[in-house]
C-alpha cells in the first residue's frame, strides 16, 4: 500500500476550518481555567484548615487521575446526576477544571519565589488584603508566570483533541470522517497532526513573543 | 439520585484485569521510553549539529501533537507498514515513543546541570568522552533525574487511559464496558478514577522514599517576614 499524497493534501481544507473549533474550545477552557486557579490560589491562602484541605484533595485527585477519565465523568456522570450538558460543554468544563488545578500549582510555584518585598510594604502601609492581591500580587504573577502559562494552553489545545471521544467534531473526529469516506486513515491522521503541530507551535511562538515584550517593559 | 456502588463489585473482575493491563502497559512503556530517550538525549547534547537538528525535531514533533493522534498514527501506520500487532503492543510502542521524548528533555536537563567542569577533568585524566559521561557524569545526573522523572512518568501512567480508544483493555475501558452495561456512569467512573489515583499516589509515594534514600536534597526555604509570607507561601502539603 503507497502514501497516498492526494489524500493527504485533500484532508487539509476540511482540518484547518475544524481547528478553528479546538482553538476556540481551547481558548474559553483557558480562560474558565485562569480564573478557577486565581480563585483556588487565593483561597488556598486563607489558612482555614478545612478548606485548604478540601482543595488539596481535589488538587491530588484531579493530578492523580488522566483527563480522559475526568471528561467521562463530566460526559456521562453529570447528566446521571440530572445536569444535562452538551458534548462540547462537558469537555470545556472538564478540561478547565483539569487546568484550573494545574495552573492554582503553577501560581504556587510563582508565589514562592516572588519578592516579598511590594507586599511587605503594602502590609505595612495598612492596604486591605483584596488589594493586595488585586494590585501587588496577581499583576506580578501573572508576568511572571507567563512562559508556564502557554504551556499549559499547548496541553489545553492537546486536551481539546481528546474530546473526539465524547464526538466533538473537531480536528482529530473530522480526520476520521475524512477517513470514513476516503479509506485514507494514516493520510487523514497524519495531516491532522501537522494541523494541530502546526497551532500548538504558533501558541508556543506567540507565548514567545509576550515573554519579550513584557521582560522589555519590566525593564 | 442516590450513589449504588454494588455495580462496581458485581464487576470487580473487569476492573482488576483493567488494573493489571494498565500496569503491565505503563511499566513496560515507560521503561522502554526511558531507555530510548537516552539516544536521543546523546544527540541533543552533540557538538554536531545536524544530531541536535534530528533530536530537537523528534522532540518537538511528539511533545506539540496529542498522544491520542500518536497513538491512532501508530494503530494505522504500523499494518500500513506491513506490521499486524495487538493493540497492547501498538499502544506500548506508541506510548514509548512519546514518552522518550519528555525523558529526553529530563535526561539534557539532568545532564546540563552537572557542572561542566566535571566532564572536562574527566577528559584532562584522559578519559574519552564516553568514558567521562559514564563514569563521571552520569552517576551525577541520577539524583537530579529522579523528581522529574517521576513527573513524566506519571503522566504516561495516566496517558495509558487513551488506550482504551483502540480497545486495549485497560482500566478506562473496563470502565466503559462496565458503564455500557449498567448505566451507572457517575459511579463507574469515580472507580476508574479512584484506581488511577491509587496507582499514581503510590508510585509517587514510592519514587519519593527512593528519592530520599538518593539523598535529594530538599532546596533551602528563602527566609522571608511571617506577614508576607501568608500570601507568598502555599506550601502546606507535598503534592506530587
Amino acid at each position: 500500500m503507497d502514501f497516498d499524497l492526494v489524500a493527504f493534501g485533500d484532508a487539509f481544507p476540511r482540518l484547518l476550518p475544524a481547528a478553528l473549533t479546538n482553538l476556540t474550545i481551547a481558548l474559553v477552557a483557558m480562560t474558565l481555567a485562569l480564573i478557577g486557579g486565581t480563585v483556588l490560589t487565593v483561597l488556598r491562602t486563607t489558612g482555614i484548615g478545612l478548606l485548604t484541605g478540601a482543595i488539596g484533595v481535589l488538587i491530588s485527585f484531579i493530578r492523580g487521575t488522566p483527563i480522559l477519565v475526568q471528561i467521562f465523568l463530566f460526559y456521562y456522570g453529570l447528566p446521571a446526576l440530572g445536569l444535562d450538558l452538551t458534548p462540547i460543554q462537558a469537555g470545556v468544563l472538564a478540561i478547565a477544571l483539569n487546568s484550573s488545578i494545574f495552573i492554582t500549582e503553577i501560581m504556587r510555584g510563582g508565589l514562592s519565589g516572588m519578592d516579598p518585598g511590594p507586599v511587605e510594604a503594602a502590609i505595612a502601609l495598612g492596604v486591605r488584603a483584596r488589594t493586595i492581591w488585586t494590585r501587588v500580587i496577581l499583576p506580578q504573577l501573572y508576568i511572571r508566570i507567563l512562559p508556564p502559562l502557554v504551556n499549559e494552553l499547548t496541553t489545553i489545545v492537546k486536551g481539546t483533541a481528546l474530546l473526539s471521544v465524547i464526538t466533538v467534531v473537531e480536528v482529530l473526529r473530522t480526520a476520521q470522517q475524512i477517513a470514513n469516506t476516503t479509506f485514507r486513515p494514516l493520510e487523514a491522521l497524519l495531516a491532522a497532526a501537522i494541523v494541530l503541530f502546526a497551532l500548538n507551535l504558533a501558541i508556543s511562538q506567540l507565548g514567545r513573543r509576550l515573554e519579550t515584550r513584557f521582560a522589555a517593559r519590566r525593564g | 439520585m442516590t450513589l449504588d456502588f454494588s455495580v462496581i463489585l458485581d464487576n470487580w473482575q473487569l476492573f482488576a484485569s483493567g488494573l493489571w493491563m494498565t500496569l503491565v502497559v505503563a511499566l513496560l512503556s515507560i521503561a522502554a521510553g526511558f531507555l530510548l530517550a537516552i539516544p536521543v538525549a546523546i544527540m541533543a547534547l552533540s557538538h554536531r549539529r545536524w544530531l541536535r537538528t534530528i533530536a530537537g525535531a523528534y522532540v518537538e514533533w511528539f511533545r506539540n501533537i496529542p498522544f491520542i493522534v500518536v497513538l491512532y498514527i501508530f494503530f494505522y501506520g504500523l499494518p500500513f507498514m506491513g506490521l499486524r500487532l495487538p493493540e497492547p503492543v501498538v499502544g506500548g510502542i506508541a506510548l514509548a515513543f512519546y514518552a522518550s521524548t519528555y525523558f529526553s528533555e529530563v535526561i539534557r536537563g539532568a545532564v546540563l546541570a552537572v557542572p561542566k567542569g566535571q566532564l572536562e577533568a574527566a577528559r584532562a585524566v584522559g578519559m574519552s568522552y564516553f568514558m567521562g559521561m559514564r563514569e563521571v557524569v552520569a552517576p551525577q545526573t541520577l539524583r537530579l533525574l529522579l523528581p522529574p522523572s517521576t513527573n513524566t512518568a506519571i503522566s504516561m501512567i495516566k496517558e495509558t487511559s487513551v488506550l482504551s480508544t483502540i480497545t486495549v483493555a485497560e482500566i478506562t475501558y473496563q470502565g466503559l464496558v462496565v458503564q455500557g452495561a449498567t448505566f451507572a456512569p457517575f459511579e463507574v467512573f469515580l472507580t476508574t478514577a479512584a484506581l488511577y489515583w491509587l496507582i499514581t499516589s503510590a508510585f509517587a509515594h514510592g519514587m519519593h522514599r527512593v528519592e530520599r534514600a538518593a539523598g535529594a536534597a530538599q532546596g533551602s526555604q528563602q527566609a522571608r517576614h511571617s506577614l508576607a509570607d501568608k500570601y507568598l507561601q502555599l506550601g502546606m502539603r507535598r503534592n506530587k
